[in-house]
């Protein structure tokens, strides 16, 4: 195609291909388990054994192992959607206010403030586990879906005040100028300037905190002691522990607790890879 | 940094005073779960507790009984071992998000930078349990693939060779159930060690390299590690001793990899033991609420310590 080959593109057109066989490869073994999860969840165990790598043909596709699968399972995403839904919500309507006092004031003991939040950042939670599940016990809290709301709420702030008070800082002061000559008081400035300026940033913290709180299994197996209440984590640690022979009702299962980020990301993946692209989140 | 809306002085404090409602809630929560848990800890160290009521005040007892504490001094090998591991496990994403940076189709940059997202769909503790199963010694894909590819046989071989008493003959390996592959299973977990949201934030560093500086490198005959070297590595740096920092952190508390894969007593031979996993067990299987809490605050300390110096020595630019 381009046969003047003193431009830097051609330069570079020679070994192009090692390149991309090289990020195949590494997205290729990245992608497996999610290939695995699918085409084996089609399959009885004689299926999986006789030929674990490739999927079986549609016709032998075994859907029932879906069916139990769901019933198993779906229980368990509810419970996971509503504290990650209800956790990241809350999460992210706190910091953005949080950042807002920040980014917008240096009244007395703000630098303090900031200080203790930032320090929560960079310093192990590991001590905290011990006496927050006794904490847990005194409120009742044990055993609800509150407390993992609620704690989750609490570990997202720094690291989501810092994202959110250096982009509240970026944006024109004019704009804000403009709002308290129309008589706006702080909230007003918070829902009316802040909030509209900033839905790209909010939309790739929202997935990032949900993602976090839908990957959490600790707390949950800590605190979580009725069926009912299970998370999608819990869920599964108990299922590894029931059902090691059925590989195909395992494999449907996981693809079930996989399904809430299927659609999550089927309609926000532009925004989401968008967002981290543009070193939205430079830390 | 921009001048501040209001000054920080006691009138501009009585005037603005309904900002401080905005950080209110969010002080709150950290305190109730953060402050205050992690002032429990160090209170209740000191004491011999169960959880409940009853406590009893022991003073130094549980560091004491740390200090010469076998298992905890091992799982603090064990986990330098992991941070280790996990310093050669940050490379592929580094390497991986140069090598797409230096595609020359934007088409194809963005396709795989898509194409990387696609993982993170799957939940981080459903990858775990496939990588278990990956490693399974009868079903797993691991052995499956050594034994196709002869590769077994080789590991029999060096076996001999070396006198391991590792591999043998027609004996699945154990990747989790033989003492000496657990560190080695946990090194090999994960493979290729991709981190999508790191590739991704290293890419937005990548973007500020003009073509021309690329083509004035060429012009000087500088080859592409000499790239890599003047001109990407120092655009991402900030971002990789961040990533660093948090590694060895997270690396260090961390013990929920080890308690799905292994168990709370650390597998076969205890040789997956991390200082948290034992912490765990002591807590929530043990019932020594006192300990554990100590066990946690050395860790703290010594997690405290190591930030301290990085702070100082590795000092990350604002």
């Amino acid at each position: 195609m381009n046969t003047s080959g003193s431009t830097p593109a051609a330069f570079r057109r020679p070994s192009d291909w090692t390149k991309h066989l090289f990020i195949l490869l590494l997205l290729g073994i990245e992608l497996l388990p999610l290939y695995m999860m699918v085409q084996v969840s089609l399959k009885d165990n004689a299926a999986f054994i006789r030929n674990p790598w490739l999927p079986s043909s549609p016709a032998d596709w075994q859907w029932e192992n879906w069916v139990h699968a769901a019933r198993l399972v779906l229980p368990y995403v509810s419970n996971s959607l509503f504290v990650a839904v209800t956790g990241t919500m809350l999460t992210l309507a706190l910091a953005l206010a949080g950042a807002y006092f920040f980014a917008r004031s240096r009244l007395p003991f703000s630098r303090l403030l900031w200080a203790a939040f930032m320090v929560l950042m960079m310093l192990p939670g590991i001590a905290n586990i011990v006496p927050l599940f006794s904490l847990l016990k005194e409120m009742s809290l044990l055993n609800t879906l509150y407390a993992l709301v609620l704690v989750g709420v609490a570990g997202g702030q720094a690291f989501n005040l810092f994202v959110l008070r250096g982009f509240i800082e970026d944006l024109p002061r004019d704009l804000f100028e403009a709002a308290e000559i129309d008589g706006a008081g702080h909230f007003q400035q918070l829902v009316h300037v802040v909030v509209p300026m900033s839905a790209s940033i909010l939309g790739t913290l929202a997935i990032l905190a949900f993602l976090n709180k839908w990957n959490e299994f600790l707390l949950p197996l800590i605190i979580l002691r009725d069926r009912e209440l299970f998370t999608i984590g819990v869920g599964l640690i108990y299922l590894d522990g029931e059902y090691v022979k059925q590989w195909g009702q395992i494999m449907a299962a996981y693809l079930f607790a996989a399904l809430p980020l299927l659609i999550l990301f089927a309609f926000t993946m532009r925004l989401f890879v968008r967002g981290l692209s543009q070193g939205a989140i430079k830390g | 940094m921009k001048p501040p809306a209001s000054r920080s002085s006691p009138a501009a404090a009585f005037r603005e005073w309904r900002l401080y409602l905005f950080v209110l809630p969010s002080l709150f929560l950290v305190a109730l779960f953060a402050y205050f848990p992690a002032a429990s800890a160090i209170y209740h160290s000191l004491f011999d507790w169960q959880g409940g009521e009853a406590k009893q005040y022991v003073a130094w007892a549980n560091f004491n009984r740390a200090w010469s504490d076998r298992v905890l001094w091992d799982s603090f090998v064990t986990v330098a071992f992991l941070v280790g591991f996990n310093l050669v496990k940050m490379l592929p994403s580094i390497a991986l998000a140069v090598v797409i940076h230096r595609l020359r189709s934007e088409r194809w940059q963005y396709l795989y930078r898509v194409l990387l997202v696609v993982p993170m769909l799957v939940p981080g503790l459903v990858t775990l349990f496939i990588w278990k199963f990956y490693l399974d010694p009868n079903l797993g894909l691991l052995n499956r693939l050594l034994d196709a590819t002869g590769l077994k046989a080789a590991l029999v071989g060096l076996d001999r060779l070396a006198g391991w008493g590792v591999f043998a003959e027609g004996v699945p390996i154990g990747w989790l159930s033989q003492p000496q592959l657990v560190l080695p299973s946990l090194f090999l977990w994960g493979f290729p060690w991709i981190g999508a949201v790191g590739v991704l934030i290293y890419l937005a560093g990548l973007q500020a390299i003009g073509t021309e500086v690329y083509e004035a490198a060429e012009l000087d005959g500088i080859g592409p590690v000499g790239k890599f070297f003047y001109i990407e590595l120092p655009l991402i740096l900030t971002q990789v001793r961040l990533n660093l920092t948090l590694l060895i952190i997270s690396t260090l508390q961390g013990y929920g990899l080890q308690l799905l894969l292994l168990g709370d007593t650390g597998g076969p031979g205890g040789r997956g033991m991390t200082p948290g996993l034992w912490m765990y067990n002591r807590a929530f299987i043990a019932g020594e609420f006192g300990y554990a809490c100590a066990i946690g605050l050395i860790l703290f300390g010594f997690i405290l310590a190591l930030s301290l110096v990085n702070n100082r020595y590795v000092r990350t630019r604002r």
